[in-house]
């Protein structure tokens, strides 16, 4: 049974603890930032930044609320990151990891064109490799530890385990307190399902979370892909392919999109101005 | 700390008023949220929206500086509600003392103001005594003149609609958090306080302490698992730190430093002993000799003898009504009189209120040295933007240290445990220890002392100072601190009860006749003959209930004791008030205590459980108050508004050294605060240093509301300037819904804040919210009112400052 890790926002303290532990034992170097109004920084995952919290200022039913989010890649269970890969360079490992082979990858951005979360990240200057994300701490877990991020967390918003364990104490949760949380288990079945579990006390959907259907994303793109063979794959074609996996992924988040019920912080901004 | 960290857990309310833990203190949270898991309700009392309170059950905003009508009205709440518990407060408080009948509080002034010296004669705040020595009470509360009718008295004007005028706070959200608190005044319920600088930087700081001190001991909070009022202290060390006497005040263990009139060891020593003829009393500060003597040993060995007063003399003596606080030295040291200064560990070009009163103040050295891990503001200062380094004549000596993980020896935490640790890593380049500079310092000193004797050769010559050449041995130092006897320490009948050279076993075999010597004597049973008490690493909870002891991990001084006032956590008669948190039990059977060490090993009620007070109970009063024997509000020394309760704006008795640098509302309309954030570490030279961090705030910000941003045309992200009186420093606009304008009587009041960590020096630069705060103390402890000031926010003049990005 695959490793998971669920987190928990309704315990997250934004401290980013997590966010530094992760460079910290990846010796991910800092990047060069600007306040833009915002706590969140830096403003997107990359390459140097394997993960981040975000702050989302929201409200809901007239009661500000601030919400903190880890983001980093969520180890699909049907990666079409690693479907899109021509060359074998991610994997879905038996632990959970999707794990990345930097001396396999050509540097094409398929995986990144794939991925319905936005996160490989395609990085000049990497020298981990052409691609950068999390990678889920293999080498920890192969050392039996669990994730630094996990390890630095003070308030047990993130917890390392097996995902039918994380599971069972995800519902746990949302059964003894149902007023904390909205019932969602993100990551169980989104796009065919993750190793990264999410709670929230909030709609996903406000705090920026694609609205995925069940379906793996991983069906179309290796339909494509196997049509498609190897390194040989011309320019045009690849442009096509990707333009298919791109569109295919817009057409799923469209059919799965759940009117929002909350406002944003940014939204009402927009509104008063 | 009263009681300690893991102890957050065992609450049923926790009340965090300035304070900020969940991003200054965000390892507390673990407890905090585990409190939370048995169902706590949390509460979070703060001008801004913060980490912290996205955790809080009830969020109340209330502007900055006006804690204690908060508090006031919530001490009104309780004792109009009758929510108070009788028999604690009855028994372990001062409730029931009578008061000097001339006590008087009128038009926001307390009895025996003298204006001259903005300073109180305090005599008529005492108790009326008996002839057997022992305050007169009235057990049934009911005398017009005891404590409890008095206070009851004073509160009787903060109810909800005033209160709600001065702090902004709704006065629903006011009745919320009262109701919450004030449901712990019984038995099976307690309440925690978690607080930081949020309650001290304010010219009335140390009130808004014994506020919650009353409020506590009416709830019967104190001395009980999950209670007690919590400092969270902001430097990991500090607390270590000032029990080794860093204030200028203090000897080690909080020993009064001695004054110029105690010229004789009897006097100072006398002065300093409480008298009590109360048998229930332990009045634990009568062993005061013992301590001082003690300490006196050990600074000066065998030069130490009965002859010559332990070397007593060699002291150096604070003048009488002398005040050396920080606030002190930045006008002294501009006006020369402070040749040179060693800025040890410290960046006060940065960290200090008034920053740029501190900056110019250095350019009036002939030298200084600092001792940090990294060039800082303050070794900067001559460098500064702005300043020609060639009209700056002070020379520089820059020490490079090693960081506390690069060496061996305690580390005390806010619980008061003090932990040992190890080298984890060896210092880099020149960097030496902190112990290996002092001691070069000081054998120099002696060499140069012991070549040309001055006049106050002797402290210097006479002192112990055995630490060889290179390192100290902070295991030496640990064991000194703990104490040994100098020769053999006999019991009454002749028996020696400690062998000399001996280790003691802790405080209480400490004599004053110089057969011991001991650093600090609250760390007494930290190394003793069984060893490094504070090495231990045993996580076990030891607890029978597991409320979360540990009791074999580290030490906690006083003698391993967790939780602080204990014996105040059962009756006279012995029960623990709630069965369930029973923090200490009487064995009967077995005559003694199980469960934490506690507060003296009488049997139950043969003593009262505040032994460090003179009569043994809690002060609903506090007549030993430099400001007034009750809490009262009084407006920040600058405010935007006027104090609706009285004539007396201010604090009367408040520290402003430097009276011009204050500002006017017209100029400055809004309320400034400063706070810190997780990403930085104080003054910012560790952090602003290391790129991880720096990515994260990069940059000095405001927080502004989104009201005040519209009416000043500002956009998020956009930079500012933000001014005081005192300065002026650009930031970016954070523009946010988590800060709200304040309704105070009718009067719209914006309060904008911002972290402190910024200077120019370090990786990521920018202005220090410091140069806008002003030079201006707490009447008590003269900690600078940095938490609530008058500024402005604008735009840019000349752009519209939109950032490129
Ligand atoms: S989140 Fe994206 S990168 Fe991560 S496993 Fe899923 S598809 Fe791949
Ligand atoms: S699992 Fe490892 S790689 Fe992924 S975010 Fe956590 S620390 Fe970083
Ligand atoms: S370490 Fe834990 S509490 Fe802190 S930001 Fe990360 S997930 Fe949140």
């Amino acid at each position: 049974m695959s490793n998971a890790m669920l987190i928990d926002l309704t315990r997250c303290i934004g401290c980013r603890g997590c966010q530094a532990a992760c460079k910290q034992w990846h010796d991910l170097p800092a990047e060069s930032t600007r306040n833009l109004g915002s706590y969140q920084n830096p403003p997107k995952t990359s390459g140097k930044t394997w993960t981040l919290i975000s702050f989302d200022e929201i409200t809901v039913d007239g009661q500000l609320d601030w919400v903190f989010a880890k983001r980093q890649c969520m180890h699909c269970q049907h990666p079409a990151c690693a479907s899109a890969c021509t060359v074998g360079a991610l994997h879905k490992t038996a632990d959970g990891p999707v794990a990345y082979d930097a001396a396999k990858c050509i540097g094409c951005r398929y995986c990144q064109y794939a991925c319905p979360y936005d996160i490989p990240a395609y990085e000049w200057d990497q020298t981990l490799g052409l691609i950068g994300k999390c990678d889920f701490c293999v080498d920890r877990q192969a050392a039996g530890l669990e994730p630094a991020c996990v390890k630095a967390c003070p308030t047990e918003a993130l917890v390392f385990g097996k995902r039918s364990d994380l599971l069972a104490e995800a519902r746990r949760r949302l059964a003894r307190t149902p007023h904390n949380y909205v019932q969602h288990i993100y990551g169980e079945h989104e796009a065919g399902g993750a190793s990264m579990l999410y709670l929230s006390s909030v709609p996903f959907a406000s705090l920026g979370f694609p609205t995925l259907a069940a379906e793996p994303a991983t069906a179309y793109t290796e339909l494509i892909m196997r049509q498609t063979p190897g390194i040989a794959l011309g320019v045009a074609a690849g442009a096509s392919a990707v333009y298919w996996i791109i569109r295919r992924r817009q057409m799923m988040q469209e059919q799965a999109a759940a009117p929002a019920t909350v406002t944003t912080a940014e939204s009402a901004e927009e509104v008063q101005s | 700390m009263t009681n300690h960290w893991i102890d957050l857990k065992n609450s049923d309310v926790i009340l965090i008023m300035g304070a900020n833990p969940a991003e200054n203190h965000p390892i507390s949270f673990r407890w905090v949220m585990a409190a939370k898991d048995r169902g706590a309700t949390v509460i979070h009392v703060d001008p801004r929206f913060t980490r912290t309170s996205t955790q809080a059950d009830i969020y109340a905003s209330l502007r900055s500086g006006t804690d204690i009508a908060f508090l006031g009205g919530l001490i009104k709440f309780i004792l109009d509600n009758d929510l108070y518990q009788k028999e604690y407060v009855v028994e372990y408080t001062n409730a029931s003392y009578l008061v000097h009948s001339d006590y008087t509080f009128d038009a926001g002034i307390f009895s025996g103001f003298q204006s001259d010296k903005a300073t109180y004669d305090k005599s008529t705040w005492w108790y009326q005594m008996g002839e057997d020595g022992i305050q007169l009470m009235d057990r049934t509360l009911q005398d017009a003149n005891c404590v409890f009718q008095l206070m009851r008295q004073h509160y009787a004007r903060y109810d909800l609609e005033t209160v709600s005028n001065i702090t902004g706070t709704p006065v629903a959200d006011l009745r919320r958090v009262y109701e919450a608190v004030a449901s712990t005044g019984r038995p099976d319920r307690v309440a925690t306080i978690m607080y930081a600088m949020g309650w001290t930087q304010h010219t009335h700081g140390a009130q808004n302490i014994r506020a919650a001190t009353i409020i506590q001991s009416l709830l019967g909070n104190m001395g009980m698992a999950g209670g007690g009022i919590n400092a969270l202290r902001g430097e990991s060390n500090v607390q270590g730190s000032t029990d080794h006497g860093l204030l200028f005040h203090l000897l080690p263990g909080y020993l009064a430093a001695p004054r110029a009139k105690f010229q004789a060891l009897a006097d100072y020593i006398d002065a300093n002993t409480p008298k009590c003829s109360d048998p229930l009393s332990a009045n634990w500060w009568q062993n005061f000799g013992k301590y001082a003597v003690s300490l006196l040993k050990w600074l000066y060995g065998d030069h130490a003898t009965a002859d010559n007063e332990f070397g007593y003399g060699w002291l150096p003596k604070l003048a009488d009504g002398g005040n050396y606080s920080w606030l002190t030295y930045w006008p002294t040291m501009r006006s020369g009189k402070i040749k040179g200064f060693i800025a040890w560990g410290q960046n006060p070009a940065v960290s200090s209120t008034h920053a740029n009163g501190v900056r110019q103040a250095l350019e009036h050295l002939e030298w200084m040295v600092t001792v940090n891990l990294w060039d800082t503001e303050t070794s900067s200062f001559w460098q500064r933007p702005g300043v020609d380094p060639a009209t700056i004549q002070t020379e520089v000596f820059m020490l490079p240290c090693a960081a506390s993980v690069e060496k061996e020896g305690s580390i005390t935490n806010s619980g008061r445990w003090a932990q040992w640790r190890y080298t984890a890593a060896e210092a880099p380049g020149e960097a030496m220890s902190d112990g290996w500079i002092i001691n070069q310092i000081m054998r120099r000193l002696r060499q140069l002392y012991a070549a040309a004797p001055g006049p106050n050769a002797d402290p210097i010559l006479n002192l112990a100072w055995e630490y060889g050449e290179g390192e100290i041995d902070t295991h030496q130092v640990a064991r000194q601190i703990n104490g040994w006897a100098t020769s053999d320490v006999k019991d009454k009948d002749g028996n020696v009860i400690v062998a000399g050279g001996k280790q003691v076993k802790n405080f209480t075999q400490l004599q004053a006749d110089g057969s011991t010597a001991c650093a600090c004597w609250i760390y007494s049973g930290s190394y003793n003959e069984e060893g490094n008490m504070m090495a231990r690493r045993d996580p076990v909870d030891t607890h029978p209930q597991g409320l979360g002891l540990c009791s074999n991990w580290a030490w906690a001084w006083p003698l391993n004791r967790r939780i602080i006032y204990n014996r105040a956590s059962v009756t006279m008669r012995g029960e623990p008030i709630d069965p369930a948190r029973a923090l200490i039990r009487w064995n009967a059977a077995e005559k003694k205590w199980e469960g934490d060490v506690p507060d003296g090993g009488w049997p139950p009620g043969e003593r009262l459980p505040f032994i460090m007070r003179r009569g043994g109970r809690a002060r609903l009063m506090g007549p030993s108050m430099a400001d007034g024997p009750f809490p009262e509000h009084y407006e920040p020394w600058e405010s935007p508004v006027f104090n609706p309760l009285h004539p007396q704006e201010t604090n009367p008795a408040l520290w402003d050294l430097e009276k011009d640098a204050k500002g006017a509302t017209h100029a400055f309309p809004l309320v400034g605060t400063t706070y810190r954030v997780s990403e930085h570490w104080q003054t910012g030279a560790m952090t602003r240093n290391l790129p991880w961090l720096a990515e994260m705030q990069p940059e000095m910000f405001v927080e502004i509301s989104p009201q005040l941003a519209a009416e000043r045309g500002i956009a998020n992200g956009e930079q500012v300037l933000v001014e005081s009186a005192r300065g002026a420093i650009e930031a970016v606009a954070l523009v946010t819904p988590r800060f709200q304008p304040f309704d105070i009587g009718g009067q719209i009041v914006h309060e904008v804040g911002m972290p402190y960590h910024w200077g120019y020096t370090g990786l990521v630069k920018g202005g220090s919210a410091n140069e806008l705060t002003p030079p201006v103390g707490d009447a008590n402890t003269m900690i600078p009112e940095t938490k609530a000031f008058l500024c402005n926010v604008r735009k840019l003049p000349g752009g519209n400052g939109r950032k490129e990005v």
